[in-house]
Parts: C-alpha cells; sequence; structure tokens
C-alpha cells in the first residue's frame, strides 16, 4: 500500500475528524474525555474565523482496507498561537493515523507538511503535548529534534476548567 | 487600589513591549525576547490578529516611580481541544512589582475568564515555571490545577533547524 493523498480537511470529513478523535483518546485511555460533537467541530473549524484548522489522510476507494471501509485514515488539527519573545507558532493539537496504516510513512508526511505550513507562515516553532508514558512518541519527537520544555526547562501546563472559570469571572 | 482593566489598543503596544522586558527580566531570560513594539502592532492589531490583550491602568495620581499609569497586561489567544472545543490560552500575566498584591493580577485573570466564557470556551490554559513558587501558589488558589503534574503532559517544541529540517522531509 503506498498510494496515500494528504489534504486540507473539508466540511465533509467532519464525521471521519471525529471518529479519528474517539480513536486517539481511546488509545490514550480518555475517550469519555471527548465531548466534542460533529456540530461543535463543523462550526469551530469552517466558519468565519475558525479556531482550528485540519489536514487529513486519505486513500483512494480500491485500498480502502476491507475491515474498516473507510478512506479517511489520518489527520492533525493544528493552529496558530503566539509567544511575545519570538512571534508566531504553530501548535500540534492532535495527529494520528489509524494502526492498520502505520509503517508506511504517512504520519512523517503529516509533520512535513506541518513543518512546512510553519515555515511557509513564518512561525518560529512548532508546540506540542505529549503525555509522559508515551516513551515511543517522545522518542520519535526527539529524534526529529524536538526539545521537551517541561524537564529541560521547567515548563508546568496549568488548566482551569469551567466551573472554576464560572467562578473566576465573577470576581470583582 | 484605584485601577481600570480595558482592552488593549495599538497605542499600548509601546507599553506592552515595556512590560513584556520586565517580565522576561524576572523569568531571568530578557536576551530572548526578539519580538519588537511594531512586531506587536503588526501581529496584534491587523485583520486577523495572532494575539488579544487587556491592560491594568491606574489613574495619573498613583502612577509609577517612572510616571506609567499602565501598570499589568495579559495576553491571551483562542486555541482548540480536540476534546472539548474552544479553549482560551492565557500566554503573558503580569503586573509590574510595585503594585502587586492589590488585586490587578486577579482582575486581569478575571477578565480573560469573562472574554473566553463569552466566546465560548470551557477551559483557560497557560504554563508556569516549576521555580515560581509564588505564581504556582496564586494559580492554585484560583482553582487551576497542574496538568503536567496530574497527567504527565510534558510541552514540547521543534524550532530552527530542526523545524526547517523537519519541513525538507528529513527524517
Amino acid at each position: 500500500m503506498a498510494n496515500f493523498n494528504l489534504r486540507k480537511a473539508e466540511p465533509k470529513d467532519v464525521p471521519d475528524i471525529l471518529r479519528l478523535i474517539k480513536e486517539l483518546a481511546k488509545y490514550e485511555e480518555m475517550e469519555d474525555q471527548v465531548i466534542l460533537t460533529e456540530k461543535d467541530l463543523l462550526e469551530d473549524g469552517f466558519g468565519d474565523h475558525p479556531f482550528y484548522h485540519c489536514v487529513v489522510a486519505d486513500v483512494p476507494a480500491e485500498q480502502q482496507c476491507s475491515l474498516t471501509g473507510y478512506s479517511v485514515i489520518g489527520f492533525a488539527m493544528y493552529y496558530f498561537t503566539y509567544d511575545p519573545w519570538i512571534g508566531k507558532l504553530l501548535y500540534l493539537e492532535d495527529f494520528y493515523v489509524m494502526k492498520e496504516y502505520r509503517g508506511f510513512g504517512i504520519g512523517s508526511e503529516i509533520l512535513k507538511t506541518l513543518s512546512d505550513t510553519a515555515v511557509k507562515n513564518r512561525c518560529s516553532s512548532m508546540h506540542f503535548i505529549v503525555a509522559e508514558s508515551n516513551k515511543a512518541f517522545i522518542d520519535f519527537y526527539k529524534r526529529r529534534g524536538a526539545s521537551d520544555l517541561s524537564l529541560q526547562e521547567g515548563w508546568r501546563l496549568f488548566r482551569i476548567d469551567k466551573e472554576n472559570l464560572l467562578k473566576m469571572s465573577a470576581e470583582e | 487600589m484605584e485601577f481600570t482593566i480595558r482592552a488593549a489598543t495599538l497605542e499600548d503596544c509601546k507599553d506592552i513591549s515595556r512590560m513584556i522586558l520586565e517580565l522576561a527580566e524576572y523569568e531571568k531570560v530578557s536576551d530572548q525576547v526578539k519580538i519588537a513594539q511594531r512586531d506587536l502592532e503588526q501581529d496584534g492589531f491587523s485583520k486577523n490578529p495572532f494575539f488579544h490583550g487587556i491592560i491594568a491602568e491606574v489613574p495619573e495620581h498613583l502612577k509609577s516611580k517612572e510616571g506609567h499609569t499602565k501598570v499589568g497586561y495579559s495576553l491571551y489567544f483562542y486555541t482548540y481541544s480536540s476534546w472539548k472545543g474552544r479553549a482560551v490560552y492565557m500566554e503573558d500575566l503580569y503586573v509590574m512589582p510595585e503594585f502587586r498584591g492589590k488585586g490587578i493580577g486577579k482582575a486581569l485573570m478575571s477578565k480573560v475568564s469573562q472574554l473566553g466564557l463569552a466566546a465560548g470556551c470551557t477551559q483557560l490554559n497557560f504554563t508556569v515555571l516549576d521555580w515560581n513558587k509564588s505564581s504556582l501558589d496564586f494559580y492554585l488558589k484560583q482553582g487551576c490545577w497542574d496538568v503536567t503534574s496530574d497527567l504527565g503532559y510534558h510541552c514540547m517544541r521543534c524550532e530552527g533547524d530542526a523545524l526547517e529540517h523537519l519541513a525538507q522531509g528529513g527524517l
């Protein structure tokens, strides 16, 4: 199997994007955490001011795996962020290729496309999060020159969820 | 202390740039700041801004030793969680040292929360350096949690030559 195509996601890809998001979450044992719907993805990714961008990998009909029956078999979700010291950055939110289609260079090609997008948009850097338990991914990225800012510089990602966000926004 | 929180304008970029440098000095890395006032103006105040800003301002009679009335700021932008949807990322939060302890930092963060919620966000994310104990304590008191500690998420970066190499298909 060698034929695959990388392209910008279209509204019709939304059901497949959600399916792949859930598959990736399942792999991370967090499937119940996905509350996003197709409606959210459509509104947030394909309106006037998209919150995210997506590339998808698809295979021609004749190469659809008879087990899965899908033609969209990989995706990456990203958006642009900003560091006031160095300017624009590309943030890689999700990156996944279905198990049956790994080992054919699709993941590497997606990463290449995204890096190219980052460079063309004059981004200084590409940022992303990896769970420390995911040693395979950390090594994959480190081999390609990524630094672990949490280990090297002590960056800790903090979050405040909706309930506390509401409390905080009500404070005078 | 009397202060107001408002949306940043193009004219505020001079003071934002000044305070960015002050924050970088506080984090002991001011030599890493490559962005100048004109970059902020272009990147934050054109048709498709890459960030938004809010400013904390005090009245003239409370101005700083050097005569500044713009005494704090926050820079934020909208991001996306593939699990939860719209989110807001607070990139910088800074109050000049002589104006701390008066509720300005909390007010700035409260404003970012309000703006995030109004835009349909369900999360506010940001990073803190592990040695910054006073900031860590402040945030934990506001109901934030440490994702790196609790879920083991590491922030990764690919930049410069490594990024160029990856873009050219170098593996």
